[in-house]
């Protein structure tokens, strides 16, 4: 017979203003098997502990239903206290008075009806909970960073000089991301490669980090402390160990005439190439779409001059398998490229150029060695003009979101412009201008007041060609929308973040959520920025929204920090709800039946075939088990099983049941 | 069917099987499953149109099982079946010997399951004419007549279970309904329990299901059960492009897949 005690809190006045907390506990003190019932003020501070504790030991108790708040919220301490007292934890139930009830009613007797109600289902539950012990796993102290961005640099620097092994995988010839390509950065106007470089020639040598590039996630198995990886190491048709980067093959290929991504398309690139002159590793990949030998069966230049004969035409690709702990994710984001603007005339007119096409013009390594010229005729553009907000902000073109960086960067280029071309004029056309951030605003002023950048709050309708200038023509909405028109020589959109293509396979590979514009989800905006809704994945820089550098460079710490305290522990501790699959006596054996359709739709592979032989080794049935390790607990399984033969331990069929009923039966 | 005859009895004289399961005339005008376990029984397997009881509900069977291998006189719904069962680990080349009978009658020895299994995958599940007329008629239905229209069909039942009996998918030795630990789905045959009886059925059916009717020709009181799979095998047509069984294994219910976009859930 059950002895069980119910504890009912009224959580200061939480509970207690719209249910009678004094009734609950009195008609539940009457129903079959409960022993014990009491309310109290505070169920969780120090003196209501002690009345679920006393309870226990005076009464005898047998299972302890505590009605109070979110078992989110307090579980682990009611949990924890019945432990104390010596009570196995698992037979302590929470009935969620405050979120399911008063919160949500107004006060009045239905309120309290309902109360009962939630409070006698859970009894009902406790009667048929058993003891269960915690399970114990290890802990692979090894991450796995995926994305060679700063934040991905940053994240696999600070997790490797905290000890531990870190594998960075980057699906590029060279890791570094969009800010390899940045000319200088704001609010300080430093220059981009010079602050970064330093960082990539430090992951290269760190002896706790390796690194693959040009390589991509295939798989993920596994979970929290226990993934096991799959990487595909695209073939770069090249022996890297014998390659000593010394680019005479870069210098010999026929093949020249290749838009270079690095540049943005404003510069060319060969088929054997090396993304740019610091890139990390410093070593050439072949690109087989545009490779002469790859598209028609001949040429081999770049093996005829390579000294140490390096080149590899039939290397494949080769898939590494890891082990590790945990995942930081840092694939960043794309920008928005051509006919996203057609009212903009992109990839209609030359000269009008993306935010990310300017920075390579205004970077010293960039095409045109950092003097800003059109890329129609190289000339010196007199009159620039700046467009913000081309496609965020716009819930027409399905980006109703600020791209956050865009209105820092406008400012810098339209500074870098007005340093760079004294005589030139410069125009920005904003919504508002979002500065916030340390020296930002201050950053803005100056492009403003002292570079004397016109700023017009407005939006330009169209832009159209008209002898030889680009006609910008918008309207200022400062000036009562008094039409503006400007004859540009060059026009630079700031067009809007967005996510990576592919950003929703990898996160189905990773089994990460993602919101609807497809940058991967926290699990919580506030308080866990960087955590993922899947243990063991952590989210570092532009992945999760369009950030800036030191943002990224702050997510990524802060997932490394993450890492750390997981990496901190041997083993982790996971709650016992888990499937299992039920085992009788010979000859049945189990009621399993062996279809396996559970294998098949269990998400996490957790579930494995195992063979019941008898003394002579013979086949007698082979059933379904699940792997304790592997087993998450979603219940998939449960609902499959034709045969009722899976049970989570915690919510058996026979707990759920008994709950339903409860609620069905009349008392 | 002479080849079906010379076959069967070469087979047990060979000792290459040690039954061939096939059909015999029965009482009547009807038609029943034989088991040749004897070369001179050979001679009572016959098979015509009248032969429509899905064989491959024996092949799971413990009892015949434990006989030793066994060869099967299969029609195109028994082929299918045989692929889903293999599919589901019940089945596989060791015990089962497949003597395929085409649409024309005639036999063809496949040398194993693939072999099957390519045969079947040249015709598509359909359903008839007769039975997709009241499958539209059931869905032009308002939810109110429809809800009566199955109260009132499957009012009668009386949980007999020989739909299940005769289905070949439904070889749990433990079904949902037997599970009483607790009772999810209750024994009596009343309104309620009726309906849950026969919506758990199809349920566990969908996209396991290769439409033989075998269920609705076994109930002794003809309740058009098979109407209900039949909805499934449309709907998962619609929802999910439809399925063939095979070896694969790819089950179209219950395999995850991290792309599913579970956008019939409104
Ligand atoms: C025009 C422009 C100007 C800017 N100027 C400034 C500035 O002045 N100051 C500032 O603070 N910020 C600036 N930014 C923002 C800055 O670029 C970002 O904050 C920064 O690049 C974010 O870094 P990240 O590592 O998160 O992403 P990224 O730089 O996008 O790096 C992501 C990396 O992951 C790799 N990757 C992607 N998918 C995969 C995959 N599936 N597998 C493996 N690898 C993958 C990519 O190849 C890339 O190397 C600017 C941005 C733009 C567009
Ligand atoms: S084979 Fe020819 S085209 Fe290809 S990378 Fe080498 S040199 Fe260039
Ligand atoms: S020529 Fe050979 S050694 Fe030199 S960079 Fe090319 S592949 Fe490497």
């Amino acid at each position: 017979m059950s002895k069980i005690g119910v504890f009912v809190c009224h959580c200061g006045e939480n509970i207690s203003s719209t249910v009678d907390c004094e009734k609950v506990a009195a008609t539940v003190g009457k129903y079959d098997g409960v022993a014990f019932s009491v309310d109290y003020k505070y169920m969780c501070s120090d003196p209501g502990q002690s009345i679920i504790k006393n309870a226990i030991a005076e009464k005898g108790l047998t299972g302890v239903v505590v009605a109070a708040c979110s078992p989110r919220m307090h579980e682990p301490t009611f949990r924890k206290v019945c432990a104390e007292a010596g009570l196995n934890p698992y037979m302590c139930e929470m009935a969620n008075l405050r979120e399911h009830c008063s919160w949500v009613h107004e006060k009045g007797e239905a309120t309290t009806e309902k109360a009962i109600d939630l409070v006698r289902i859970l009894v009902e539950k406790v009667k048929y909970n058993q003891s269960l012990n915690s399970i114990k796993v290890p802990v692979t102290k090894t991450a796995l960073v995926i994305g060679g961005g700063i934040a991905g640099i940053q994240a696999s620097l600070d997790i490797a000089n905290t000890g531990h092994k870190v594998i960075l995988i980057e699906k590029d010839p060279s890791i570094g991301g969009h800010m390899s390509q940045l000319s200088e950065t704001f609010p300080t106007l430093d220059c981009s490669q010079c602050i970064l470089t330093p960082r990539m020639v430090e992951v290269a040598q760190h002896p706790n980090i390796t690194l693959y590039t040009y390589a991509e996630l295939e798989s993920l198995e596994g979970f929290i402390g226990n993934f096991k990886a799959k990487i595909r190491k695209k073939s770069k048709s090249l022996d890297e160990k014998l390659c000593t980067g010394c680019g005479l093959c870069t210098t010999k290929c026929p093949t020249k005439k290749i838009p270079s991504e690095f540049n943005e398309g404003l510069g060319n690139r060969t088929a054997i190439y090396v993304p740019f002159p610091q890139a990390v590793p410093n070593k050439p990949v072949i690109d087989r779409i545009h490779c002469t030998y790859y598209t028609k069966g001949k040429c081999k230049i770049c093996e005829k001059v390579c000294p140490t004969g390096a080149i590899r035409f039939d290397q494949e690709d080769q898939i590494v398998e890891v082990e590790v702990g945990a995942i930081v994710v840092a694939t960043g984001f794309a920008v928005k490229r051509p006919d996203f603007f057609p009212e903009y005339g992109y990839g209609k007119y030359a000269d009008v150029i993306t935010g990310l096409q300017f920075e390579r013009l205004a970077s010293a390594s960039g095409p045109t060695l950092g003097e800003i010229r059109r890329p129609s005729d190289g000339k010196i553009p007199e009159k620039i003009v700046f467009l913000a907000c081309a496609g965020s902000r716009d819930p027409a073109k399905g980006i109703p979101y600020c791209s956050k960086i865009c209105c820092m960067y406008i400012a810098k280029h339209a500074m870098l412009y007005q340093h760079k071309v004294h005589s030139g004029k410069s125009y920005v056309f904003y919504m508002d201008i979002r500065a916030g951030g340390k020296m930002y605003e201050e950053f803005v002023r100056r492009a403003i007041e002292d570079d004397g950048v016109n700023y017009i709050r407005g939006r330009v309708s169209k832009i159209y060609e008209k002898n030889g200038k680009l006609i910008v023509s918008g309207v200022d909405t400062l000036l009562n929308a008094m039409p503006v028109e400007i004859e540009a020589d060059m026009v630079v959109l700031a067009t809007a973040g967005v996510a990576n293509e592919g950003a929703e396979e990898l996160a189905q590979k990773l089994h990460i959520s993602y919101d609807p514009y497809k940058f991967f989800a926290e699990a919580h905006p506030k308080l866990k920025p960087v955590e993922t809704n899947t243990g063991g994945i952590f989210l570092a820089g532009s992945c999760q929204a369009p950030r800036d550098i030191p943002e990224s460079v702050a997510m990524a710490s802060g997932a490394a920090v993450k890492v750390a305290g997981l990496f901190s522990q041997d083993e982790l501790t996971r709650e016992p709800i888990i499937a299992v699959v039920n085992r009788q006596a010979a000859p049945v054996y189990s009621s399993c039946v062996g279809c396996f359709l559970c294998v098949s739709a269990c998400p996490y592979q957790a579930i494995e075939k195992e063979e019941i032989k008898n003394r002579t080794g013979d086949l007698i049935k082979s059933i379904a088990k699940v792997n304790p390790g592997l087993c998450q607990g979603c219940g998939t399984c449960v609902a499959f099983c034709r045969t009722k033969s899976i049970d989570i331990q915690g919510y058996t069929h026979e707990q759920m049941y008994s709950e339903v009923m409860a609620l069905l039966n009349e008392y | 069917m002479v080849d079906l005859i010379k076959r069967a009895k070469e087979l047990i004289e060979t000792s290459a099987v040690r039954v061939v399961i096939g059909y015999e005339q029965g009482i009547g005008n009807k038609t029943r499953a034989l088991f040749v376990e004897k070369a001179e029984d050979a001679g009572k397997l016959i098979f015509d149109s009248r032969c429509v009881q899905n064989l491959a509900v024996y092949i799971t069977k413990k009892e015949i099982k434990e006989k030793g291998k066994m060869a099967i006189a299969a029609t195109l719904p028994v082929m299918r079946s045989i692929i889903q069962l293999a599919s589901e680990f019940q089945v596989n080349d060791n015990n089962l010997l497949v003597l395929g009978i085409t649409a024309e009658s005639k036999l063809i020895e496949f040398a194993n399951l693939v072999e099957v299994e390519t045969f079947v995958h040249q015709y598509q599940i359909e359903i008839d004419a007769r039975n997709k007329e009241m499958l539209d008629k059931l869905g032009k239905m308002t939810q109110a007549e429809r809800w009566k229209f199955w109260i009132d069909e499957l009012a009668p039942c009386f949980k007999c279970y020989a739909c299940r009996a005769a289905c070949p998918m439904c070889y749990c030795h433990r079904c949902t309904v037997d599970f009483n630990q607790p009772q999810w789905i209750p024994v009596p045959s009343h309104e309620l329990g009726n309906l849950e009886w026969h919506i758990m059925r199809a349920m566990h059916l969908t996209g396991r299901c290769i439409d033989c009717d075998a269920c609705y020709n076994a109930c002794p009181l003809s309740i058009p059960i098979n109407l209900l799979t039949k909805k499934m095998l449309e709907d998962a047509k619609e929802h999910f492009g439809g399925y063939q069984p095979s070896l694969k294994g790819d089950h179209l219910m219950s395999t995850y897949k991290p792309d599913d976009k579970e956008n019939f859930i409104h």
